[in-house]
């Protein structure tokens, strides 16, 4: 697989389509891959492909196309991007949104069988690891070696992946992989809405209440490219700067709301956060009602309207007028 | 550390010990929190996470809270600092891992140097006691002894502790420690030779398993001259802007200082806002927008390299120490895995 992607990407170089890959490179740590940013073509070599290149790469893309950088008349660079079908749902999103020119985006889509959660394998204190078809054989300080099933070690978004290659792509590579319905991947979200209000609230204050405020949820997040957010903002200031569960909750709030319609359930907050905040239990939500209001998926189709960017004259209107 | 007197107390009696302080004390102990150690207010009957790796969170919001108010103010309502919470009892921090410890004696010169005194920080410090808990398992991730650390540094801590098992090995490091243990003298025991040669072969051990060195000794000079070299294109390329490295490091120490007005004050007599300090982040673009709307360090590239500048090349200047200390929690919470060891490993290499 690594070297079909090695291969593609070589000749994308070679037929000068691309200036700039963004890819996965083996990361320090194990069970890491880290992000990578290829100019040189003999770079290309240091590309890895693996359970466990986590990280959604779209997040880097509208980076490149800030209008304010450089000169009117710079020339935009043209950037190749390995893409998962959850980071070609946030690609697909970028381009809708504007913030990045698809011409410019060379898609090079992947059937991915789903990340690995390293929080699952907590227990063992991880010195080496390798991924071996649907294994991973890790090994302890004492040299002991465990080896564990994939399967069980996969992140909850991708255990039930819906989307397992992305829609949009120039070219795609592997083997189909098996993907869930829509139905198993809601099972969790329906579970949770059984639950009283006061034990759903409960559940929300006991999580908002573990965040120290690092923005790494917003910042890994490719939906979150505002140039300054409104957390941030100081004129006016909707927000204060603690970490008082007041001010969590309105920033966690105000953060997650923006998703709304826009959300691909990627988990890259939820990977990034370092408290372990349950995030996507309310990303979630969102994603199940802009579904069933508005029967929107976001970041499958280039064509069909945002529903929270659409206007239609027989909308309901009631909210408003009559609050 | 060749004449250091060691005293032998039993896990057990620690607890009983700390019981007693209660009333002298607001007492900090690692404690497991949602899988994870983090330093929390000790509680009768609670039992202390003793073989927690380290914190996830660094110790230094004990004394560096990440959030508090400096003072209250209103129209007519008086002018009122804030008392810290301890109630004028002392502070013991008990079981700092050692890299921790020296963070402490790191914040120490920024807040309580010869330029500057926060009296905020000081005011914890003073009363304050660090009881350090030397290491007996250092994570993969650790590189302490890159940094003139290992696993029994004594640097910052007025006591340090050795977990033998059972039994837990102290040996007082500053005047402040000698007339704790003297104080508390009827808890411990006087160490046998043996004892003490469990814990060198304790240590000996511990520091074997810290396998990640590097060789920064030059760092700061190489630093020097390199504000505008090549390598600082690359380094920032991954990094997502987020505060996790910052709040996770031990020695990093920025804060930022606003006014919080609350407008449902009831009388003029109540006060209408406070003044709080939250820490800051030099990864944020927050951290410089000048009110005119520029902004000295516009992208990722210059972020980074104030973090790396500020801890290896300013702070060696001002304070003549590396403001690092190679716990590793920035390498280990980075959602992209920047590895700061990886950095520093490139600038060094790069002519």
């Amino acid at each position: 697989m690594i070297e079909k992607i090695k291969e593609t990407v070589k000749k994308l170089f070679k037929e000068n389509k691309i200036d700039i890959f963004i890819g996965y490179n083996e990361g320090t740590l194990p069970l890491r891959s880290t992000p990578c940013f290829i100019t040189k073509p003999e770079d290309i070599e240091k590309l890895v492909w693996n359970s466990y290149c986590s990280n959604n790469l779209a997040v880097y893309l509208p980076r490149f196309f800030v209008p304010q950088q450089g000169a009117k008349d710079a020339k935009l660079p043209r950037i190749g991007i390995l893409a998962k079908g959850c980071d070609g749902r946030s690609i697909v999103g970028l381009i809708k949104e504007h913030q990045i020119p698809r011409e410019n985006i060379y898609i090079i889509g992947i059937h991915c069988g789903g990340m690995i959660d390293t929080k699952k394998i907590k227990k063992v204190d991880i010195v080496a690891a390798e991924e071996k078809n649907d294994k991973v054989l890790v090994e302890d300080e004492d040299k002991r070696k465990v080896e564990l099933k994939k399967e069980e070690l996969l992140a909850d978004m991708c255990k039930t992946c819906q989307y397992t290659a992305p829609v949009v792509y120039d070219i795609l590579l592997g083997k189909e992989k098996q993907k869930t319905s829509k139905e198993d991947r809601e099972a969790f979200i329906k579970e949770f809405e059984k639950k009283p209000l006061e034990e759903r609230w409960k559940y929300f204050q006991e999580q908002i209440s573990k965040c120290i405020r690092c923005n790494a949820c917003r910042q890994a997040c490719p939906n979150c490219y505002c140039k300054e957010c409104f957390a941030d903002q100081t004129k006016p200031k909707w927000i204060g700067p603690t970490n008082d569960i007041s001010d969590v909750m309105f920033y966690q709030i105000g953060r997650i709301f923006h998703q709304a319609g826009r959300c691909v359930d990627c988990g890259a907050c939820v990977r990034a956060c370092p408290m372990d905040v349950d995030l996507r239990v309310f990303t979630y939500k969102l994603i199940k009602d802009v579904k069933e209001f508005f029967e929107y998926e976001a970041g499958v189709s280039l064509e069909e309207n945002p529903p929270l960017a659409t206007f239609k004259q027989d909308d309901k209107q009631e909210f408003i007028t009559e609050p | 550390m060749e004449n250091k007197i060691f005293k032998l107390i039993k896990k057990k009696e620690i607890l009983k010990l700390l019981e007693s302080l209660t009333k002298e004390y607001n007492i900090f102990v690692p404690i497991e929190d949602n899988g994870d150690a983090r330093f929390s207010e000790f509680k009768s009957g609670q039992d202390i996470y003793w073989d927690y790796r380290n914190t996830k969170i660094s110790p230094k919001e004990i004394l560096f809270p990440q959030a508090e108010t400096l003072f209250c103010f209103g129209p007519e309502a008086e002018v009122k600092s804030e008392e810290p919470a301890s109630g004028g009892k002392g502070y013991l921090i008990f079981g700092i891992r050692p890299c921790d410890a020296k963070a402490i004696s790191l914040l120490d010169k920024v807040f309580g140097g010869e330029d500057f005194e926060d009296p905020y920080y000081l005011e914890r410090r003073k009363k304050t006691t660090v009881i350090s808990l030397a290491c007996n398992k250092p994570q993969i991730d650790c590189f302490c002894t890159s940094l003139n650390g290992k696993p029994d540094n004594e640097e910052g801590a007025d006591v340090i502790l050795f977990d033998l098992g059972e039994d837990i090995l102290a040996g007082a490091v500053t005047k402040k420690g000698e007339k704790f243990i003297e104080k508390q003298n009827k808890w411990f025991e006087d160490a046998g030779q043996s004892d003490v040669a469990k814990k060198d072969k304790i240590m000996d051990l511990s520091l074997k398993k810290i396998k990640s060195q590097i060789d920064i000794q030059n760092i700061k000079e190489r630093l020097d001259n390199d504000f505008t070299a090549s390598f600082w294109d690359e380094i920032h390329q991954k990094c997502l802007g987020c505060g996790i490295c910052t709040y996770f490091c031990p020695t990093c120490h920025c804060f930022d200082i606003t006014d919080e007005i609350n407008p449902k004050a009831a009388d003029s007599k109540t006060p209408k806002g406070k003044r709080v300090r939250c820490w800051d982040s030099c990864m944020y673009p927050l951290f410089t927008l000048h009110a005119s709307g520029h902004n000295p360090r516009p992208t990722y590239k210059e972020r980074m390299r104030q973090r790396i500048m500020h801890k290896f090349n300013y702070c060696p200047e001002n304070y003549s120490e590396i403001f690092c200390v190679g716990c590793g929690r920035c390498v280990r919470n980075c959602p992209v895995n920047i590895d700061l060891r990886e950095m520093l490993i490139s600038i060094e290499s790069t002519k």
